[in-house]
């Protein structure tokens, strides 16, 4: 179980990890260049406003949806790992998820957004494995999406956009060590079987949102 | 040709090298385009003199202080209001190096300094989470 083995694992076989994350990113770009060329070109100062935070939130989607992908299909794991996986993916994506439309609807708007991407992902991963990974990725999502939040709201007016970097670049490298606990844990076992569909979906749903709730939806008074 | 190197596992090699690149291009070319540009301006207001007095209002803008750059000149008193957009923590004004700090309850207080060295100086909420820049010339 070296670390060359794991780099095979997920850059190496039909059903990678690489290839989710492109597929993932052509679904969300194109969905970002459809609405852009329909509506976004439209709105005053929309790449300084906006731009940078789409980017990483379709970044940080692809990233997190590619994970689930390939956690999905194990099912028979221990209840510590499902633990492990709900915490970790509820954690990341409500923070991910919370932090970019915090920094652009306020902390109320990027709360609610964080959490219910958080709780949702985080039960989602979390329930191959029992009620203890179902809680896991509850709790985990709740106070992943009022963290992002909230330290986006704290950093509005002191390098925001750097934070946003480190952000997304500690993220990665927690969801790289979650697929290789997984890689670890099944000890590279085939998975059960390969699905784009939800790949496609659940980035397609994701990015849609998140451009939606940062351009058109409600924000706070603050940032009105 | 002898097509012996093409097996299953360099096909799979291949389609997974070209999926990495696809994901760098990706990224660097929307990266190019998304990440660009700067909302944030600096707007410089320079104070009136009224009565003897350099009279600042400064109101709320993308969560800080607008104007958040204010030009004024030494000598001459300033006083700075905060108008009724400004809520919060932002209602806490500082200026550290003034030993200024002072919760301006309504937009009629204010707070009233004299300043009398030449420099750039931060004024900033009791929090630091709205910042601006006093410049005194």
């Amino acid at each position: 179980m070296t670390f060359k083995e794991f780099s095979k694992f997920m850059t190496n076989r039909n059903d990678s990890f690489v290839k989710s994350v492109f597929i993932s990113l052509i679904v969300s770009f194109s969905v970002f260049l459809f609405a852009y060329f329909i509506r976004l070109r439209y709105v005053e100062d929309f790449m300084p406003k906006y731009g940078f935070y789409i980017f990483f939130a379709i970044l940080s989607y692809s990233l997190i949806v590619s994970t689930l992908k390939h956690i999905r299909p194990y099912k028979e794991f221990p209840c510590m790992s499902g633990m492990m996986i709900g915490m970790t993916l509820g954690m990341i994506s409500g923070f991910l998820a919370g932090f970019y439309v915090g920094a652009t609807n306020g902390m109320f708007y990027g709360s609610v957004w964080g959490m219910l991407v958080g709780i949702s992902l985080g039960v989602w991963s979390g329930k191959c494995c029992g009620i203890m990974g179902i809680m896991e990725g509850m709790m985990s999502g709740f106070m992943g999406g009022l963290m992002g939040a909230m330290t986006a709201i704290m950093m509005f007016n002191d390098n925001l956009k750097i934070a946003g970097v480190i952000v997304f670049v500690i993220s990665s490298v927690i969801l790289i060590g979650l697929n290789f606990m997984i890689f670890r844990e099944t000890k590279g076992a085939d998975r059960k079987y390969e699905d784009n569909f939800f790949n496609i979906v659940l980035s397609f749903l994701l990015t849609t949102l998140t451009i939606w709730i940062s351009v058109f939806g409600p924000r706070s008074l603050l940032l009105q | 040709m002898d097509f012996s190197i093409w097996t299953k596992e360099f096909t799979i090699t291949m389609k997974n090298s070209i999926y990495l690149i696809g994901i760098i291009v990706l990224a660097v070319a929307f990266g190019f385009i998304m990440v660009k540009g700067n909302s944030v301006s600096e707007e410089v207001y320079t104070a009136p003199v009224i009565d003897g007095v350099q009279e600042v209002v400064l109101s709320l803008k993308d969560y800080n202080y607008s104007p958040n750059t204010v030009k004024v000149q030494a000598g001459i008193p300033v006083r700075i209001y905060l108008d009724s957009s400004v809520v919060g923590c932002l209602r806490d004004f500082t200026i550290n190096d003034f030993g200024i700090r002072k919760h301006l309850k309504t937009p009629e207080d204010y707070v009233e300094f004299t300043p009398t060295i030449i420099g750039r100086y931060t004024f900033a909420c009791s929090m630091g989470m709205g910042t601006g820049v006093l410049i005194v010339e």
